[in-house]
Parts: structure tokens; C-alpha cells; sequence
């Protein structure tokens, strides 16, 4: 693979997120409406809301360092996209394996929270803590997850995980080789939505949305961005790791869907749990499912 | 080629020099300007090492007491050396400055820190168990010196850390007599031969021993408790150099008894009774715990420089992971995580001294939105926290990638989520660190601050970037840690310019870095010409419910900055080695007393008759 | 050719015998000759042992090439003679008594008594260092102890009168207790020469009866050896007495009678379990010493329960059977024979509460540096070589196995306890804060001869190995046991006397 077949594919796979999640987004938006019997928002919706937020002729900012973080969100997401692998396109996921892909999608995170500290208002530090908090909390069972996944396979290449599972067929997926792993994984993928729940961080009538009380126009439309890198990120991730990446865009696309889907689907139903219920559920059974599926995944090695 | 006798000629010189002129003005420069030639021979000298297998003899070589004292400079050494050496330079432009011409005594100060460079290399050139104890012994002394210079509490932590290292000493005095007893010789190589013929008992024995000495300076679980407030305690860039250095004396000594001398593939077959684990894994295991319980002691920490002492104890645990792992990739992480790790924590201590000199408290309570007084401060810190929390894109991020991927590959995998949960307790701990610190509110009294002056954001800064570029490419500094490497006798790790192949899974920091610039630039175009222009409100313009804020409000939050994540921690925390310790403090002082008291109200003259009387009746029963 | 060794042997044999006349007749005679001029009597005792010294250092040299030189007193041959036996050991411990006698030189005005039971002393130490012939040992020890308990009351202070006549009990008890320990040997061997019992020993002594004869000198001797039950006198006189002759008595005094009893354990007690019994007595010095510091409120008392553990680690370095245990105890043994008295020097006015003597070292720098350095030799930090008196003790115990090995650890556990305290004072010494030190100033006349022997130190540092081989050589000579007896008796041990049938 040559090098303007590189820059290409780096050009491009941003832009296929970007597009993607906006579509996920808008899923989101409709299973949540149907749950409260509305009809939800037309196909477009998302789109609009991002061009309406950076359009706004008012535009607040509390400090360079605000504008810088934001910039840093945008550019953190944008790696991100560039190491996951999809069908047909590889990017930069052989130049940076699953480990570096893990501490990518923690730069732009850390971006946001830099950017709300600037913009000193004390329900954004709160939030940004509770993130954290919650950072930790769903964390622990991910990486046990990934741990075990990665000897499984005996690889953290994305790309070779993705051929081994689709050479050895759906028996070889992690859902079928690893299912304490993959429900684990699930369930941590999920926290790291931030979904109820485990959207202590943003409590919006608590903390006044937390992260997001300073943030109008064109920052809280990156953000929006953003949510859209990250679900269509989970997404991608969980396929790649279980469910046995895509032959095709067609496959893959209903894959990814049916994970964000499971994610918007169940968080429609639940409240909120306090600060250390997340750290207490999350360490209990996420985490105990783990470490039993990592067991069995060492006495099989 | 200059040999090691001009390196630790010139550092006597620098020690005399010092002591001299040390509370002149410039002589802070004129420390900076020794440093730098001492630098220069090191750097020199490397070059002749990465050759061949070589080392860096001296002329001088001893015969004392039936034993052969010789020192001579291997690559593990040198590496070690460069970073000491460099550490200083920085500390000593720091000080030359205006905050050394705030502070008395400075004479003492520059003169500790040019003796403890001279005992470190004295140590880091020992080539048999005898002067390496000699050496340890030295900067045991000198990192003594440096920290109980000023007085105060860093004079009780100090200390605190006396017991600790007397002990430590003891026991390794006591590990070295027992190899002298049994092995006859004390010279590595003899040393090495010897015990590869050498029982399980015995090597237990002196491993124990010996490692236990040398724990104790690297600050591993159960040994570490001195360490935070002795390094959070001491003023100054000196901090900042034994955070940087200091500690990893005692991982160079650890590793050259378990590496070298007694070598994995031994620690690995001397199986622990009744268990499943072996040598290898107590070692990998103190590592781990090191890691994590100090890291989540630095999260309760209210004041800065003590929570980045403790994360100084929590990072020597992942050098020594590293290097227990076996495989050539673990080695090199660990090793390289001696560099990134001086790299970053140095200026992240500079830059807590600037702050403090500039408030007057580093209680990140009492501190907040620093950052549009002090921004260059800001961004060294942002550097410094980014390297520690182990993100890319600096050299953090390469080491601990390289630990954590040998830990997959060796199949540990508690070991890898031991290391990364502490990564994660660093993420929280240090964004705390900057939040109290620059970001949030700006407090009433500190409206009036100016940045600090150059001299010391010079060097902050050049640290800041030097972190950057060795993430950026870190095969430079992966050269280096061959050389290390080699000279312990692990297998060296290929690698390119940009980071390491392998065909389970790379790491090419070229294109991760190249890519996260460019995509930030692209963000930064969407940003500013896809919307219009933002307009920068007043710092306390903030949402506040449609109540009006004043100054005089305190709107900002950063005391018990992780309530609900304490509120379930600390009940864990059982405090059980300073319980320990406190137990054996008590034992002690109960057995003074009790001595103390026989010494002043015995009645010897009872003891006598009841000796004469055995005596006499053992003469009679013969 | 034998002639000029003769003549050589001749001299040597004069010089033994010098060593202990001229002190002992200075000393009767120093205090007619003050009252006749004041200066005389000012500058006859520094003279006197100016002449000792040289007089021993000719020794020294003449017994490097001659060999262990013997002096039948008054012409009787051994065993039924006085024999006095100079080998290197003894000369070592001779010129040191009379060196550090000059350095400790008592000062403040005509003090004529003082001086004459130093000059006593130094007799009396020559001929327990030289001395071949228990009886003979038993006489000159009777003497240093008298003389010990006249310098211990010698300050005019009630406290004093106390702490000496406490001090005189216990010596009196342990003399009578080292009497019948001598009796025992007596009865067992027929001789109280230490040749002819160090020939007849094997048969004789291997059993309970010899045992419990060493117990008996060893608990006998410790008292002034500072051993353990025995030593209880140690910290009220050391805290009492003037530092002149605390240094006098734990730096000299002390190493006298454990040298006298180590002479015993490796001529006579060679093979037999008798070391367990000193390191035993040793081990426990060191541990009830070290511990006892800790909470001793008053740094002459401090120094006082120091010397005690190092005397037991003395004790313990002796017990080591063979060569490197007499190697190890001598080099342990010199090192606080300097250091000590050195320290008592510098801390001469630092009596009184500990609490009183924050920031006196900043009043005092030189006396504090002087401290520092002292402390550090005594911990055994290197390059010092204190550490290598450690080193070698070390290196003995590890080598034997079983309660040597225990030793060890607590020779390790009482050092952090010696670098804990100590290192309290010091920290105290340096304080910057809190109001100015109630001590007063260290007088220079302390700080000189203090000064003098910590550059002995420092130089012992830079040639520890020169040093090395000399104190090695020492150490073989004097374990030899073959070559003491020769010496002794060079036509052939004469047979056991006859005794009564039991």
C-alpha cells in the first residue's frame, strides 16, 4: 500500500465517520422519540443542528485555551477515525495498534476537559470530575476486556484480528470465542457513551449539563461532532473486536448499527446512578464478568 | 577518548568549585556551564560505547581488605548518567536566576546538588558489589544533604528517609558479606559465575537482601513511605532533580543484581514454597502494587509537589514491570520510562516551584486560574501532565505502550490491567493537579501575578519540548536505551526512527504524531472559518443561574475534587505499612525503655552472685 | 648472624620492660617534683609519655624484625618466673595507651593527682598489654582499676563520689570474680603462665571446668570492659566524670580488659566453645547499649550507652574463632579507641538536657563538623573506616553459622538504632530555628586534641590499605598459638607440676 493510497484513506475515513455518525445520531434521536411515542426529528436533523450552532452570530469564548481545546477535540476525534479499521480501508491501523487506538480516544476527552476548566465555571469542573470518575470506573472492565481479547487472538492489530475472525468464520467471533469478554465489553462501551445510566456527568438539571454549561454556538457544535465520531468509534470498535469486522460496507453498517442501537435502546429506560453507585456497579459486574472471561480465555491459552 | 577519570575528575570540580563560590551570584550559571562539559564528555563518550561492547574504565583501582575495588562506566551506567547529569543542568539554570537570588543558603544548596552528581556517578560506575556499596552508601549521603538543607519539614522527612536507607544499607551490606563468604570474590563477573552454580537457598538469600536494600531507595511497596513527603517537601528545583533522578539509583542497583547478576531465567525457575509464583513474579508484583497504591494516595493529595512525588513513587514501578517482563520490548519500555519520565517530571516540579514562588503556597486549594497570568507555566504544565498521564502525543505514551504490550505478549494479563488502572489514576490525579492550579476561577489575590522570568521558563520549557520531540521520534532515545541494553545483557529490541514493528501490533509515533498535527490543524480551519468570530468575555462572565457574580464570589470548585470517588476509596485505604512502621517504631522505642530502665535500676550485684554461683557449680560438677 | 639480633633482642627486652618502669616511677615521683618547681611537674608528665611512645614505637619496630620478643623478669625463667611477652599486639595496645594518655592529658590548672593516675595508668595498661603471666596481668588490672576509680570520683562533684563508688562495687565483685576464674585455671593446669596453659590446655581445659573458669574472668574483666550484666556503671560515671577521663576510660580502660581477655580466649581457650560465651556477652552489649540510647535525654549518657555497644561488637568481632576474629575486633577495637575519646572531647560543654543544644552547632561549626564526622566514622558510613571495621566484623560472623549469624542481623539492627540517635543530635545541633543554644562553646583546648584525632581518622581513611596488611599481619601473629608457646618456651614446654591427688 503506497503512500497516495495512505493519504487518501486518511482523507477519507474521517469524512465516512463524520457521515455515519451522523446517521447514528439521528437513530439515536428516533428510538428515544418512539420510546416516548413521538415521532422524532427528520433525516437531516442532526446536520442542521451542527450548521444552525457554528452559523450562530453570537460565539462565547472564555479564553485561547477554550478555542485551543476545542480545536483539540476536533483534531483528537479525526485521529481517532484515521487508526480503526473498516471494510476495504485500513488507514493508519497498522502503524498504531489497539493499545495506541485506546489512548487516541482519551486525547479529545482530555481536550474537553481542559476546555471547560478554562471557562471556570464550577458545574463544569464538577462534570468534568464526575467524567473522570466515570473514566475509571467503565475502564477497568474494558481493559480486562481488551486484555483478554488481544491473547486470544494473540495479536493487538486490528486488522489481523479483523482477518482472523473472518477467516475461522462466526465461531472464531469474540461474541461466540469470548462471550463473558464481549458482554463485558458491551456493557463498558456503553459507560463510555456516557448513556443513562451512567450520564452522571452531564445531570442536566443538576450541574446545568455540565461540561456543556459554557459551551454555545460553534463549541457546543464540535461537540456535537464529536458525539458523532464517538458513537460511530464505539461502534466500529466493538464490531472490529467481536463481532468480526465486515466483508463489506453493507454487513458492517448493520453490525455497527445493532451495537449503537443496543447502546440508545436500553438508555432510554433507565435513571441516573450517583457518582460512586457508577464506580460500585461498574467495578462489580462488568468487571467480575471480565475477569471470569479473562480466566477462562488463560486456562485456554 | 576522555575518559572516566576527567567525567568524575570534573565533578569534584564542580563540588569544589561550588563550595567556594557557591553564594555568588552567577553560581548557578557556572553550575549550569560545569554540567554542560560533563554532559559533553558523557555524550562523547556514548558514542564509543554504542560502538562496541565497550566501557568507560577508570585508572583507579583499589586492593583493600583482600578485596579489588575497581570502577568503570558500562552503558547501563552511562545511560543513567546522561540523565543524572542533564537533570542537574536544568536544576542549576533554574536556580541561577531569580529564584536563586531569593533564597539564603544557596552555597549548600549548589553544593549538595554538585555532590550528589558526583556520588551518582561514583555509583553508576562501580564495576564490583563492594564499590557499588561503597557508591550507594555516598549518595544515600549526598540525596541526605540535599534534602535537609533548608530545614523544616523536609529536615523530618529527611530524616525518616536516614532510617530507611540505614537499613536498607545494612541489609545489603549484609547481602554483599554473605556473597564475599560464600562465592570468595566480590567483581561482577566472578559474582554472576558464581551464582549460576550457587544453591536456590543462597540465591534467595542474597536476593533478598540485597534487593531489599536497593527497594527501599526506589521507594517499592513496603518501603516507600518516606519518600513522598521527603521529595514533596524539599524547596525547589532540587525536588525536581531527586523526583528526576534520585530514585532510579536504586533501580540501577536492583537491576544490575536481578538482571545481571542473577538473571531472569534464574528468578523465574526459583519457585516461591506452596505457591504458584515464582521470583520473577514478587518482583512483578511489588512492581504492580507500586504502581497502583501510590498513584491513588497522589489522588488524596491537596498540596502539588507532594501529589507529584507520589506519582514519582508510582512511575519507578513500571520501570521495574518492564524490565521483570524478560522480553527484549519490556526491557526497552522500561528502561526508556527512566528517560520520559525524568523528561516530564522535572518540569512539572519547576513549574510547581514557579507557581509556589510566585503565590506563596502550593496548595492547590488555595490556587486557580493561573493560566491568563502565568501561560507559559500553563503550557509546560500541559506538556508535563500529558507525558505523565501516559497520552500521546509525548514520550509517555511510548513507553508505557512498549510495557504494556510486552505484558500482552508475555501473556500477563493482570500484570497489563495493574498497569493501566494506574494509568488511569494518573489521568485523574494530574488533571486535578491543573485545574486547581491554572484553570477555574482566579482568586482575589493573585490578580497582580506576573509570569516568571526566563530563566526559569527557559529550562521548563526546553524540558516541555524535549519530552515532545523524544515522543515524536522516539527511536533517538531508543538508541540510547540499547546501549543500556546491552551492556545488562538482554537481547536489544528493533526499532526504526518512528517506533517499533512488530507483526502483532505497531507503534509508529511518526505517523500517530504527523497525524494528530494535521488533523488538529484541520480542526483548527473548521474551527475558525466555519463559524464566525468568538468574542472573549471578562473571566468571571460565567452562568451562574441568573445570579450576578462579583469577585469577591469564590465560583470555583476544586476542594475534594473527586468526592465521589473518595467517598468509596478511602475506607480502603487501611493505612497497614504505616501501620507497620509505626509498629516498629513503637517496638523500638518499648525496648529503649525497658534497656534504659534495666541500665538505671539494675542490681548487678545479684547478677554477679548468681554467676559466681553457676560458676562454681559447673567447676564443682566437672 | 645471631650477635647483632642479640643485641637487638637485648634492646627490645629493655624497652619492655622501660615501657612499664618509667611511667610508674613518674608517676611516684610527680608529685615532689610540682612542689619543687611548677613547671617541672607541669611538663614531666607530657615528657614522660612523649618517651613512652617513642619508646614503644622503637619496640614496634624492633618486634617486626625480630619476632615476639619475651622478658623473664628478674632473671626466673617460665613457668615458675614472670614472664613479660611483647608481640605485636601488645605493643599496639601499649603505644595507643600511651598516646591517647598524652592527648587526654587532664588540664585546668595544677591537677597532680590527675596526672599521676594517668601516668599510673599507663603503666599499669603497658604491663597488662605486655604481659605474659596471669598473675602478673591479675596485679597491673588491680592497678588500672584503682587508678580508674580515682579518676571516675575525680571531679568535685557529689554525683561523681556516686557514680565511682558504684563503679568501684561492681569492680571490686568482678575483681574477686576474675580471682577465683584465675584460681580455677590454677587448679586445672598447675601454672599461671599463659604459654604453659595455652600447652597443657587441650587436656585440661576443653571441659565445664574451663568453661566456667572463662565465664568467671570474662563477666570478671567485663566490668571493665563495659560488658553486659556488668556494665551498669557505665553511663552515671561517663555522665559525671570530666571527658578527659571518659575518653580516658572507654577509649583505653575498656580495650585493656577486653584484650586481656581475648588473650586468654586464643592462647589458652583456642578450640573450645569459650567464643560463644563473649559473643553471647557481646551480642547482648550490643543490644541493650544501642537500645538504651535511644532514650538517654543527655548526650554524655548518649555517648556512654554508645560505648557500650561498640564494646560489644568489640566482644562480638573477638568471638569470631581464628585469625579474622582477632583481625576484625582489633581494627573495631582502634576505631573507637579514637573516635570515642574524640567525641567525649567535642561534647566536653554540650552536657545537660539534649533539648539545650539546639543550634549550638552554628555557635560551634568546627565543633559541629568535628560531631558530624565522628558520628559518621561511628555509624560506618565509607569511605570512613568505621565502615570497614564493620565490613570485617561482618565478614567473620556471616563466616560461622548459628548464633554468630543472629549477631550479625543485630550488629545490623544496632547500627540503624546508632545512625537514629545520633543523627537526632546532630539534626538538633544544626537547627536554624528556636531561640539560641543554652550550651556553652566548645573550649579550643578540647578542640585540638579532638581535631588531632580525627586526622588520624582521616588519614586511616586515605591508607586503609597499608593498614590493612599491617593489622592483618597483627592478627595472625597474635593467633598463632604454637609460636606463642615457642616464644615462651623455645628449649620445649616443660610437663605439668605434680599435684595432689584429687
Amino acid at each position: 500500500m503506497d503512500l497516495t493510497e495512505l493519504i487518501v484513506e486518511i482523507l477519507v475515513m474521517p469524512m465516512i465517520a463524520f457521515l455515519v455518525g451522523l446517521v447514528l445520531v439521528l437513530m439515536m434521536r428516533k428510538v428515544r422519540a418512539r420510546v416516548e411515542r413521538r415521532i422524532g426529528p427528520p433525516f437531516l436533523q442532526p446536520l442542521y443542528d451542527i450548521i444552525k450552532l457554528y452559523s450562530k452570530h453570537t460565539q462565547i469564548s472564555h479564553g485561547v485555551m477554550m478555542d485551543i481545546a476545542v480545536i483539540m477535540v476536533l483534531g483528537g476525534v479525526i485521529t481517532m477515525e484515521v487508526f480503526l479499521p473498516v471494510p476495504g480501508m485500513n488507514g493508519l491501523a497498522l502503524q498504531g495498534d489497539l493499545l495506541t487506538l485506546i489512548y487516541l480516544m482519551m486525547v479529545p476527552s482530555l481536550g474537553l476537559a481542559l476546555g471547560v476548566g478554562a471557562c471556570a465555571n464550577p458545574n463544569g469542573s464538577i462534570g468534568i470530575s464526575r467524567a473522570l470518575t466515570a473514566m475509571l470506573a467503565y475502564d477497568v472492565p474494558f481493559i480486562i476486556a481488551v486484555a483478554g481479547v488481544s491473547i486470544s487472538y494473540g495479536t493487538t492489530s486490528l486488522p489481523e484480528m479483523i482477518a482472523i475472525q473472518q477467516a475461522q468464520g462466526v465461531q472464531s467471533w469474540g461474541v461466540a470465542s469470548v462471550p463473558l469478554l464481549a458482554l463485558a465489553g458491551i456493557i463498558a462501551m456503553h459507560a463510555m457513551l456516557g448513556k443513562e445510566p451512567f450520564e452522571i456527568y452531564v445531570a442536566p438539571a443538576e450541574i446545568a449539563t455540565g461540561p456543556m454549561v459554557e459551551m454555545s454556538g460553534k463549541y457546543l457544535g464540535t461537540l456535537f461532532v464529536m458525539q458523532s465520531f464517538q458513537l460511530y468509534a464505539i461502534g466500529v470498535l466493538y464490531t472490529n473486536l467481536f463481532l468480526g469486522g465486515g466483508e463489506n460496507w453493507l454487513t458492517f453498517l448493520v453490525k455497527v448499527f445493532a451495537v449503537v442501537f443496543v447502546s440508545v435502546a436500553v438508555t432510554n429506560v433507565f435513571p441516573r446512578y450517583k457518582t460512586d453507585d457508577v464506580l460500585r456497579w461498574l467495578w462489580k459486574w462488568p468487571t467480575g464478568i471480565a475477569l471470569a472471561g479473562l480466566a477462562v480465555v488463560m486456562l485456554n491459552a | 577518548m576522555i575518559g572516566l577519570d576527567a567525567l568524575v575528575g570534573l565533578a569534584l570540580l564542580t563540588v569544589l568549585v561550588m563550595f567556594a563560590l557557591g553564594s555568588r551570584v552567577w553560581a548557578g550559571w557556572a553550575g549550569l556551564l560545569l554540567y554542560a562539559l560533563q554532559l559533553g564528555i558523557l555524550v562523547a563518550a556514548g558514542a564509543d560505547l554504542s560502538a562496541g561492547d565497550g566501557v568507560l574504565t577508570s585508572s583507579l583501582s583499589l586492593a583493600i581488605l583482600g578485596n579489588e575495588l575497581r570502577w568503570e562506566m558500562s552503558g547501563l551506567g552511562w545511560y543513567f548518567a546522561v540523565i543524572t547529569v542533564g537533570a542537574a543542568l536544568f536544576t542549576s539554570w533554574y536556580a541561577a536566576g531569580e529564584w536563586g537570588r531569593a533564597q539564603p543558603g544557596m552555597r549548600l544548596f549548589h553544593t549538595a546538588l554538585a555532590a550528589n552528581v558526583l556520588a551518582m556517578l561514583v555509583l553508576l560506575a562501580s564495576a564490583d558489589l563492594l564499590s557499588l556499596f561503597i557508591g550507594w552508601e555516598l549518595v544515600s549521603w549526598a540525596s541526605y544533604l540535599i534534602m535537609t538543607q533548608r530545614g523544616g519539614p523536609a529536615a523530618a522527612a529527611a530524616y525518616r528517609y536516614l532510617l530507611y536507607a540505614m537499613a536498607g544499607a545494612m541489609a545489603i551490606l549484609g547481602g554483599l558479606v554473605l556473597v564475599q563468604v560464600e562465592l570468595g570474590t566480590l567483581g561482577f563477573a566472578a559474582v554472576r559465575d558464581g551464582l549460576a552454580g550457587a544453591p536456590d537457598g543462597f540465591v534467595w538469600a542474597v536476593m533478598l537482601l540485597l534487593g531489599a536494600g536497593f527497594a527501599v531507595k526506589m521507594a517499592l511497596v513496603p518501603f516507600h513511605l518516606w519518600q513522598g513527603e521527603a521529595y514533596g517537601e524539599t524547596p525547589g528545583p532540587a525536588a525536581a532533580f531527586l523526583g528526576a533522578i534520585s530514585s532510579r539509583m536504586g533501580l540501577f542497583a536492583l537491576l544490575i543484581v536481578l538482571v545481571d547478576l542473577i538473571g531472569l531465567a534464574r528468578l523465574m525457575e526459583m519457585a516461591i514454597p506452596y505457591t504458584f509464583l515464582d521470583a520473577r513474579d514478587l518482583w512483578a508484583w511489588m512492581a504492580a502494587i507500586t504502581i497502583i497504591v501510590p498513584t491513588f494516595v497522589a489522588l488524596t493529595q491537596n498540596d502539588a509537589r507532594m501529589l507529584l512525588a507520589w506519582h514519582g513513587i508510582g512511575q519507578g514501578g513500571y520501570m521495574l514491570l518492564g524490565l521483570m517482563v524478560g522480553t527484549p520490548m519490556g526491557a526497552a519500555g522500561g528502561l526508556l520510562h527512566v528517560f520520559n519520565y525524568a523528561s516530564y517530571q522535572a518540569p512539572l516540579f519547576l513549574v510547581v516551584t514557579a507557581v509556589a514562588h510566585r503565590t506563596g503556597t502550593a496548595d492547590l486549594d488555595r490556587l486557580g486560574g493561573l493560566i491568563t497570568r502565568m501561560p507559559l507555566s500553563y503550557v509546560t504544565m500541559l506538556l508535563g501532565i500529558i507525558g505523565l498521564a501516559g497520552l500521546p502525543p509525548m514520550n509517555g505514551f511510548v513507553s508505557k505502550w512498549l510495557v504494556y504490550k510486552s505484558l500482552l505478549d508475555a501473556q500477563m494479563p493482570l500484570l497489563f490491567v495493574a498497569a493501566v488502572v494506574g494509568t488511569l489514576g494518573t489521568i485523574l490525579s494530574v488533571y486535578k493537579l491543573i485545574h486547581n492550579t491554572f484553570l477555574g476561577q482566579l482568586r482575589m489575590e493573585h490578580a497582580g501575578i506576573r509570569e516568571v522570568p526566563w530563566s526559569m521558563t527557559a529550562p521548563m520549557l526546553l524540558l516541555g519540548a524535549l519530552a515532545f520531540i523524544s515522543g515524536f521520534f522516539p527511536g533517538l532515545a531508543l538508541d540510547a536505551v540499547d546501549v543500556a541494553q546491552r551492556a545488562l545483557g538482554v537481547e536489544l529490541l528493533p526499532h526504526h526512527l518512528g517506533g517499533v514493528y512488530t507483526a502483532t501490533g505497531s507503534l509508529n509515533m511518526l505517523w500517530v504524531v504527523g497525524v494528530l498535527l494535521a488533523a488538529i490543524g484541520v480542526g483548527a480551519l473548521i474551527f475558525y472559518f466555519g463559524g464566525n468570530r468568538s468574542y472573549h468575555t471578562h473571566q468571571l462572565d460565567n452562568y451562574a443561574g441568573g445570579h450576578f457574580l462579583t469577585s469577591k464570589v469564590q465560583y470555583h470548585y476544586s476542594h475534594d475534587f473527586y468526592a465521589g470517588l473518595m467517598r468509596l476509596i478511602r475506607p480502603w485505604y487501611r493505612g497497614s505499612v504505616q501501620w507497620a512502621e509505626r509498629g516498629l517504631v513503637s517496638l523500638a522505642n518499648l525496648l529503649g525503655t525497658t534497656m534504659h530502665g534495666f541500665y538505671r535500676t539494675a542490681y548487678t550485684p545479684i547478677y554477679l552472685l548468681v554467676a559466681v554461683f553457676i560458676g562454681l557449680w559447673m567447676a564443682v560438677a566437672s | 648472624m645471631t650477635d647483632p639480633l642479640d643485641s637487638i633482642i637485648r634492646q627490645a627486652q629493655e624497652l619492655t620492660l622501660l615501657l612499664i618502669v618509667v611511667p610508674l616511677l613518674a608517676a611516684f615521683l610527680l608529685a615532689s617534683l610540682s612542689r619543687a618547681s611548677e613547671l617541672l611537674g607541669r611538663i614531666a608528665g607530657p615528657v614522660v609519655l612523649i618517651a613512652s611512645a617513642l619508646m614503644a614505637g622503637q619496640l614496634w619496630l624492633l618486634v617486626q624484625r625480630t619476632g615476639t620478643v619475651v622478658v623473664a623478669v628478674g632473671g626466673f625463667p617460665a613457668p615458675l618466673g614472670i614472664v613479660l611477652h611483647a608481640d605485636p599486639l601488645g605493643v599496639v595496645f601499649a603505644l595507643a595507651t600511651a598516646l591517647m594518655a598524652l592527648l587526654l592529658w587532664p588540664r585546668g590548672g595544677p591537677r597532680v593527682r590527675e596526672q599521676t593516675l594517668t601516668l599510673l595508668l599507663v603503666a599499669a595498661g603497658s604491663g597488662m598489654a605486655l604481659s605474659g603471666d596471669l598473675f602478673n596481668l591479675y596485679v597491673f588490672y588491680e592497678i588500672v582499676a584503682v587508678v580508674s576509680y580515682g579518676l571516675a570520683a575525680g571531679r568535685d562533684r557529689g554525683l561523681a563520689y556516686v557514680a565511682a563508688v558504684r563503679y568501684l562495687i561492681l569492680g571490686a565483685v568482678g575483681s574477686a570474680m576474675a580471682l577465683i576464674g584465675i584460681g580455677l585455671l590454677y587448679r586445672a593446669t598447675g601454672t599461671l603462665n599463659l604459654a604453659h596453659m595455652a600447652a597443657l590446655a587441650p587436656g585440661t581445659l576443653d571441659g565445664p571446668l574451663g568453661l566456667a573458669a572463662f565465664t568467671l574472668m570474662v563477666i570478671g574483666f567485663g566490668v571493665k570492659a563495659e560488658l553486659f550484666p556488668v556494665n551498669t556503671w557505665v553511663p552515671e560515671v561517663y555522665a559525671t566524670a570530666s571527658a578527659r577521663v571518659s575518653g580516658l576510660l572507654a577509649g583505653v580502660v575498656s580495650k585493656l580488659a577486653l584484650v586481656v581477655v581475648v588473650r586468654v580466649l586464643i592462647t589458652v581457650f583456642a578450640d573450645t566453645s569459650a567464643h560463644l560465651v563473649l559473643l553471647a556477652l557481646g551480642l547482648l552489649s550490643v543490644v541493650s547499649g544501642e537500645l538504651a540510647a535511644l532514650r538517654a535525654n543527655d548526650l554524655w549518657r548518649v555517648l556512654a550507652y554508645s560505648s557500650i555497644g561498640q564494646l560489644g561488637l568489640v566482644a562480638i568481632a573477638f568471638a569470631v574463632p581464628g585469625a579474622p576474629g582477632v583481625m576484625a575486633g582489633l581494627v573495631v577495637a582502634l576505631h573507637h579507641l579514637v573516635v570515642k575519646p574524640a567525641l567525649f572531647l567535642v561534647a566536653e560543654s554540650w552536657g545537660g538536657p539534649v533539648s539545650q543544644l539546639a543550634g549550638a552547632g552554628r555557635r560551634s561549626p568546627w565543633a559541629a563538623l568535628l560531631f558530624v564526622i565522628l558520628v559518621l566514622s561511628l555509624i560506618g558510613v565509607p569511605p570512613f573506616p568505621g565502615f570497614w571495621a564493620k565490613y570485617l566484623l561482618l565478614r567473620g560472623a556471616l563466616g560461622q553459622s548459628g548464633l554468630f549469624q543472629v549477631a550479625a542481623a543485630a550488629v545490623g539492627v544496632a547500627t540503624v538504632v546508632e545512625a537514629a540517635y545520633l543523627f537526632r543530635i546532630v539534626r538538633l545541633l544544626y537547627r536554624a530555628d528556636g531561640e539560641r543554644a543554652l550550651a556553652s562553646r566548645p573550649p579550643a583546648a578540647d578542640l585540638v586534641p579532638a581535631t588531632v584525632l580525627a586526622s588520624v581518622l582521616l588519614v586511616a581513611m586515605f591508607s586503609v590499605a597499608p593498614l590493612g596488611v599491617a593489622v592483618d599481619g597483627i592478627a595472625r601473629r597474635a593467633s598463632d598459638v604454637g609460636a606463642y608457646v615457642q616464644a615462651v618456651f623455645p628449649a620445649g614446654v616443660p610437663a605439668a607440676f605434680a599435684r595432689e591427688a584429687p
